[in-house]
């Protein structure tokens, strides 16, 4: 198989270990942002799918974070309750897909090192591949669950 | 202007080494030292000047502010510039050809081309760290208004 088909397939089989991360945190968005606030969605996948670095999507977040409130709003169903929606993408992100990143280039998966400029350049496309695809996953589940009206948490329709 | 090259380097500087040092530079004026986040109209005055103008102008407006006559009220401010301006100038005198290994090759151009580039380079690298440093500064703000907001709260 040829390099970039490896590197294709990795971040699919990712895609289907993070699947249940990126539902929660759309139920979370559903939940934070309704219907309302749709675009604030559509301009995150926006900036994800067009932006050169992994910290422009970071920085993205951050001052959506700081700038409104819903997206400070913490899920009740969430085992940390406090932590707000930004805050959490931002975590997930920062963290978790990293140590996916760090994982997938590996010597017994891809076999990307970590010391030439080349090496670096290429796990830097790789996690934002992967950032990608998870908020593509994200966005899904929030249009659904906005789709039925199902904005609270558990799912269930929002009460009046 | 940059070549491709040039600018894909800055963006793995950005992601990789300017980034985290943006954030633990915010926290530890905010959190560490307890200085107070950067206020809005500052925020937009170091944006706008990061994004539009050369290197050599941005610099001249960091000295600028950091040696303002600031009331006590504002002394913050001027911590923060002084700690940009250090930043700034150890990344232009020692980080960009030490570590980076980004330093314009004189032998190929004239004084007056690498000096142009040398300044571009440091206009990119400065308006990264600038943009990291803004958005952490956002999210700090927004948990220090909060934080005071149930202060207040718990008061009444």
């Amino acid at each position: 198989m040829n390099p970039e088909m490896k590197i294709i397939r990795e971040v699919n089989i990712q895609a289907e270990n993070f699947y249940n991360a990126a539902v929660k945190l759309g139920d979370h968005a559903a939940y934070t942002l309704k219907a309302q606030h749709r675009s604030q969605m559509t301009n995150l996948e926006n900036i994800a799918e067009s932006a050169f670095k992994a910290t422009d999507i970071l920085d993205y977040i951050k001052k959506q974070t700081a700038r409104f409130t819903y997206w400070r709003q913490p899920f009740p169903e969430d085992k940390d309750a406090n932590t707000g929606f930004g805050e959490r993408l931002k975590d997930y992100l920062e963290n978790q897909l990293q140590t996916t990143l760090v994982n997938i280039c590996g010597p017994k998966r891809l076999d990307i090192g970590n010391t030439t400029d080349e090496d670096k350049q290429e796990r830097r496309r790789i996690y934002l591949l992967l950032i990608r695809q998870f908020i593509r996953q994200m966005v899904v589940e929030y249009e659904y669950q906005v789709s039925l009206g199902n904005a609270s948490p558990g799912g269930k329709k929002r009460e009046a | 202007m940059l070549s491709n090259a040039q600018l894909q380097k800055i963006y793995l500087l950005s992601d990789t080494v300017l980034y985290p040092e943006a954030v633990s530079f915010m926290r530890k004026l905010v959190q560490d030292q307890e200085c107070d986040p950067l206020p809005a109209s500052q925020v937009a005055g170091l944006l706008s000047i990061a994004e539009v103008t050369r290197y050599d102008e941005l610099h001249r407006f960091v000295l600028h502010q950091r040696d303002r006559n600031w009331p006590p009220s504002k002394r913050d401010i001027k911590t923060f510039y002084t700690a940009i301006e250090d930043v700034l100038s150890v990344m232009q005198r020692k980080r960009l050809k030490d570590e980076f290994h980004m330093m314009p090759d004189i032998q190929e151009r004239s004084v007056i081309e690498a000096r142009q580039e040398l300044d571009e380079l440091m206009a990119r690298l400065a308006r990264e760290f600038i943009q990291h440093l803004v958005a952490e500064n956002g999210v700090l703000a927004a948990l220090k208004a909060e934080e005071r907001m149930k202060q207040r709260m718990n008061r009444r």
